[in-house]
């Protein structure tokens, strides 16, 4: 029997009534990932421990979670004790962690598997997986297209059914965007939901860890964990975490859904127009009535996000010197050449591109200019959210302006024709609100996301909304044609 | 963007611009620093910045010594240590 495509409660069920054991579970899915190495969706596998860990499951033989005995893939963002943990930078690409993120802790702690470590934008910079130092991420729908970015090794892997589910963290768009592109769900929760706790931090405002799933149930069931206050992280919010689980199956009768008057649909791709005025007709078939709203400021996202994002990153990335960890040049004629060549040899040009526009923008002279204009601008996007949520629950956009394109053709001349396809998920960071992405169809036989963007910790809306859909719609069941991988 | 202003940020960042590529970089930056610049049209007069969604005061506990202080671990993961310290170039002389 085969676990290729199975969801968390699929395999779930499977384990329950012992027609497969953890282990056996662990081996298909360490066999998928061999099988379609190709994609090049890990960069480092976790074979030894991985099956340590499931036999010990096995052997418990009680089930303590409902992942207890899942195999699920980490982004290599997230630092693993003993596990090499690389961002997908030739710069940390020896470096082996000596403690483990608590959102993966959680996740292991609730009984899963780690099977590896995905691909990534180096440093989580970039929206098409192009930037990592181990090579391009296939997308399963096509090869030679991206699977969207940064989170892209998670998503092609679960997309292409080697694991149920997959950790992301998402800055700008870095959950969503990959999740549409590869035609899964993934969410994106609340600011400080989630400890952000040895992630390696790209841009600290605005990073938060979350889930990429088959499912919005299983979404649900990876949150559920993931979620909490946890001490070590100062940003971790101390509130209560409902049970996601128990609260997607609500009807959606009344539910107000806004659609932002600012972000002109019109403009984009017919087809992608038309997969979004279907999904309308489904929320409203479903008992959901939509309202116009109006954002006044949210087209200033992608310039606000461009100047908030390199700052902090410019200011996060200093760590890397070469003395403590990671890459070290050879033949430094002194402490500040080793400085320069380790940064200068182990960051790819985005990262150098993001560090120099954030040294820039923090610089004398010009941080008032760009620094301190982008937050106040940042506040005012805030505010038309605030006052949006006044009159809808929940907010729904296309979460790409297009569907996956070719390796290379989007970026190479002008670095912000890649920025803009985060035009619909970065206003939802810089108000740290949470936002899920699933999908709602094909265009040229490539997937499409719908994102709906919730109110402050209303993640049990999203997922309520999502799970609703997903229950009258099988564009979440559909897989891709693997064949050329 | 003109040359010594790239110096200088490079210096600061503590890069090095590849010569084959310094003019396609410095292209790059001024098409973002123009996109970003593009925010110098709205009227932020009377806004406060907000520099985290959350604005509060970040939460702290108490300084108590724990487990977590794995000296070796740490110092494996420098390319030169001793058993004490990183080891850089001599700084003095």
């Amino acid at each position: 029997m085969t676990i290729q495509f199975k969801s968390i409660t699929e395999l779930r069920a499977m384990l329950d009534t012992k027609s497969i054991s953890a282990s056996e579970l662990t081996q298909e899915s360490l066999q998928l990932a061999q099988k379609y190495k190709e994609l090049n969706c890990f960069v480092t596998m976790n074979e030894e421990l991985g099956a340590k860990n499931a036999n010990s499951i096995d052997l418990e033989n009680k089930t303590t979670s409902m992942l207890s005995g899942i195999p699920l893939a980490q982004k290599d963002l997230f630092c693993t004790e003993g596990l090499r943990t690389t961002c997908s930078s030739k710069i940390l690409s020896n470096f082996i962690p000596p403690y483990t993120a608590t959102a993966v802790k959680k996740l292991e702690d609730a009984g899963s598997i780690t099977i590896g470590k995905t691909n990534m934008d180096e440093f989580a910079m970039g929206s098409s997986n192009e930037t990592s130092f181990f090579g391009n991420v296939h997308n399963p729908w096509k090869k030679g297209y991206v699977p969207g970015g940064s989170s892209g090794g998670s998503a092609s892997a679960v997309s292409a059914g080697i694991v149920p589910a997959a950790t992301g963290t998402d800055t700008g768009g870095s959950i969503r965007q990959p999740a549409a592109h590869c035609g899964i769900t993934g969410l994106k929760p609340t600011y400080g939901r989630v400890s952000r706790w040895g992630m390696i931090a790209f841009a600290s405002s605005l990073d938060q860890a979350g889930p990429l799933a088959r499912t919005a149930e299983d979404c649900a069931i990876l949150l559920n964990e993931m979620s909490g206050h946890d001490s070590k992280d100062t940003t971790s919010l101390n509130s209560s975490v409902p049970d996601f689980l128990e609260n997607i199956n609500q009807p959606l009768d009344g539910l107000k859904i806004g659609i932002i008057k600012e972000f002109n649909l019109s403009d984009l791709d017919p087809e992608v127009q038309a997969r979004f005025e279907d999904s309308k007709k489904t929320y409203e078939k479903l008992g959901a009535h939509f309202v116009d709203v109006s954002l006044p400021n949210i087209s200033a996202s992608v310039p606000t996000y461009y100047s908030i994002a390199p700052a902090e990153c410019s200011s996060n990335l200093s760590r890397f010197d070469g003395v403590r960890f990671g890459y070290r040049a050879e033949d430094t004629d002194d402490l500040n050449d080793l400085y320069i060549k380790s940064r200068s040899e182990g960051f790819g040009d985005e990262v150098k591109r993001r560090v120099l526009i954030g040294t820039y923008a923090l610089s004398a002279g010009y941080y008032d200019a760009y620094y301190k204009k982008a937050q106040q601008v940042r506040r005012l996007i805030k505010n038309d959210f605030d006052h949006a949520f006044q009159s809808v629950d929940v907010l729904m956009t296309p979460t790409s302006p297009n569907t996956a394109f070719k390796f290379g053709s989007k970026g190479a001349q002008n670095p912000v024709e890649l920025y803009l396809e985060d035009l619909f998920t970065i206003s939802s960071n810089l108000a740290g609100l949470p936002a899920i992405s699933i999908p709602h169809g094909q265009v040229n036989s490539l997937p499409v996301g719908l994102q709906l963007i919730g109110n402050f910790l209303r993640e049990d809306q999203l997922l309520n909304a999502s799970h609703i859909f997903q229950q009258n719609s099988d564009f979440h069941l559909a897989q891709p044609n693997l064949e050329d991988f | 963007m003109d040359q010594e202003t790239v110096s200088t940020i490079c210096y600061l960042a503590r890069l090095e611009i590849d010569k084959n590529k310094s003019k396609k970089i410095i292209q790059d930056l001024e098409t973002i620093i123009e996109l970003i610049g593009s925010l110098q049209t709205i009227d932020t007069s009377s806004i406060d910045p907000l520099y985290s969604p959350l604005e509060m005061t970040a939460l702290t506990h108490e300084d108590i010594e724990n487990s977590d202080n794995k000296k070796e671990k740490f110092l494996e993961n420098a390319a030169l240590s001793n058993e004490d310290y990183f080891l850089v170039p001599r700084v003095v002389e």
